[in-house]
């Protein structure tokens, strides 16, 4: 017995033409790859709308209209991201012989044959991670070491460059493919096998049934068919929650008969309870609350307007202000509300939600509220507002 | 198209390497995370998952009546990819600890439905194809008889 050489290996692994099913082709992945080429581009595009509102660089300044703007984008972004998911299995299935493919000889082939083969896995893996973190950001479900929002920004530069690298390699077979007809000469040879057209209508039906199946997180009149949405919609006062009052540690300390909200602007301050907010005139506005993951639902607020609270200390109307929650624990216990976005008439702080005093989960004795603004940085639980910091 | 393509690529590794200058101050310990993840989707991809399906696809074009291969391709495929898409909510992980609004639906159960109905759209379809070659059968029939 002598033991297997190289070749004999080599001989045992496929080919891509011991792969015999008529349905793949160029045609096919073609024309499933564009569709996937774009939820890609929507997917970038919203994502980094998002990254700029967690951080703004100074030359941009963001409006708190249209109102329902980063409720669009964010829904879009998650929509994109969950349609792409089927199209994405299927494109690698359609060329998954390409994998088999022998390298060529010679020194030049052999190179632009490594390169290729790089942008590819730097385009799979790349889509893999962006998918992956992606969707269990959205579960809440964080087993790794990175942080989620840096890596999920800095490798999408690199998804989307790998992918603009792979069209600009492709693009001959892709226009090539796309002028041809999708099914495959020879496809009627064998009447029963499934064809091109059936394996790319199965695709684009998953696809759309992922989104349907799963929007109705912002989708309101989608809510009962959504069966997999991670936000079922419910919640106190019929809004969901993302941390609740036990969570961020904040329980007691938001009952307390002591709390008074501290209006800080230089050395003026002015210390307001919940009774004196609720003597103040009051507005009421229909507003949503967009979160990072996807989820968003329109609610009415009725609170102080946040103007009137900076005329209280004298302060202009468009003077940036930084909101502090009572917060114990996790991330954004505070946030930044700059000028334009604090003297617009629905920015406000509130103290009842659809007709209801606030709940605790939402923020109780008050939270702010604007049009325009990632769930985030809606602080709940405010019990400081430091004016001109 | 030469310089289209040349655009591309080139902007293509120049949003690359921003990316990876993106990530010049990430520690050892979140690379090393970071690297696992990039390549597990790959390896998972092509040793696992492709070779699974290339193995159903081939047991089911040889086992399957032919009436009843194109559509039970269909629903596989519809039922595979939106399994995979469904797979952190049905996991049972995650969530948050005293939050009922989040993940608070029967997904399993939802997915056991998903899948009969896909089973039942199988079976029509294999019934339909099945009349529609007899009638076919019937007419070649008729036709040479004539």
């Amino acid at each position: 017995m002598r033991l297997p050489t190289v070749a004999d290996i080599e001989r045992r692994i496929p080919r891509p033409d011991d792969f015999d099913s008529r349905a793949r082709g160029p045609e096919l992945t073609a024309r499933v790859g564009s569709a996937l080429g774009i939820c890609f581009a929507v997917c970038f595009a919203t994502g980094m709308w998002s990254h700029l509102q967690y951080s703004t660089p100074g030359w941009l300044t963001l409006s708190p209209n249209p109102t329902q703007l980063y409720r669009w984008t964010q829904g879009l972004h998650i929509v994109s991201g969950t349609a792409a998911i089927p199209l994405l299995l299927v494109k690698l299935w359609s060329v998954f012989p390409r994998l088999f493919i022998r390298p060529e000889r010679g020194a030049r082939a052999l190179v632009v044959e490594a390169l290729e083969r790089v942008s590819i896995a730097a385009l799979m893996g790349s889509t893999f991670f962006m998918l992956t973190s992606g969707t269990l950001n959205i579960i809440g479900w964080y087993p790794w070491e990175f942080s989620f929002r840096r890596t999920h920004e800095a490798v999408a530069w690199v998804a989307i460059g790998a992918l603009l690298v792979h069209i600009g390699v492709k693009l001959p077979v892709i226009r090539t493919a796309l002028g041809a007809p999708v099914e495959h000469p020879d496809h009627d040879r064998d009447a029963a096998a499934p064809t091109r057209r059936s394996v790319l209508l199965a695709a684009f039906a998953a696809s759309g049934l992922a989104v349907v199946l799963t929007a109705g997180q912002t989708v309101p009149w989608l809510r009962r068919v959504s069966a997999f949405s991670v936000r079922p919609g419910d919640g106190p006062q019929d809004l969901p929650v993302n941390r609740t009052a036990a969570g961020a540690g904040t329980a007691k300390t938001a009952l307390d008969p002591a709390w008074r909200l501290e209006l800080v602007a230089g050395d003026r301050t002015v210390s307001l309870s919940r009774d004196e907010l609720l003597a103040m005139p009051q507005s009421t506005h229909r507003l949503p609350i967009a979160c990072v993951e996807g989820w968003s639902r329109n609610a009415t607020w009725t609170g102080v307007p946040l103007r009137d609270l900076l005329a209280l200390v004298g302060a202009d109307a468009d003077t940036d202000v930084v909101v502090r929650s009572l917060q114990t624990r996790g991330a954004f216990g505070s946030s930044r509300v700059v000028g334009n976005v604090a003297e617009d008439e629905r920015t406000m702080l509130a103290l009842a939600l659809n007709g209801e005093t606030l709940d605790i989960d939402h923020g109780y004795p008050v939270r702010l509220i604007a049009p325009n603004r990632p769930g985030v940085f809606q602080t709940k639980w405010i019990n400081r507002i430091e004016v001109g910091a | 198209m030469r310089a289209v393509r040349g655009l591309l690529v080139v902007a293509g590794v120049g949003f690359g390497l921003w990316g990876l200058w993106l990530m010049r101050d990430f520690t050892r310990e979140q690379l090393t995370s970071e690297a696992f993840w990039l390549a597990g989707g790959v390896v998972l991809h092509d040793a696992v998952l492709a070779p699974v399906v290339v193995a159903v696809g081939y047991v089911a074009s040889r086992v399957l009546p032919a009436h009843w291969r194109s559509a039970t391709a269909t629903a596989f495929v519809v039922w595979g990819t939106l399994t995979v898409a469904f797979l952190p909510v049905l996991s049972g992980q995650g969530g948050k600890p005293g939050n009922d609004t989040i993940l608070g639906k029967p997904y399993v159960l939802s997915w056991v439905v998903l899948t009969l109905v896909l089973v039942a759209y199988a079976g029509v379809g294999a019934l339909l194809r099945r009349r529609q070659g007899r009638s076919s059968d019937m007419k070649t029939l008729h036709g040479s008889g004539s």
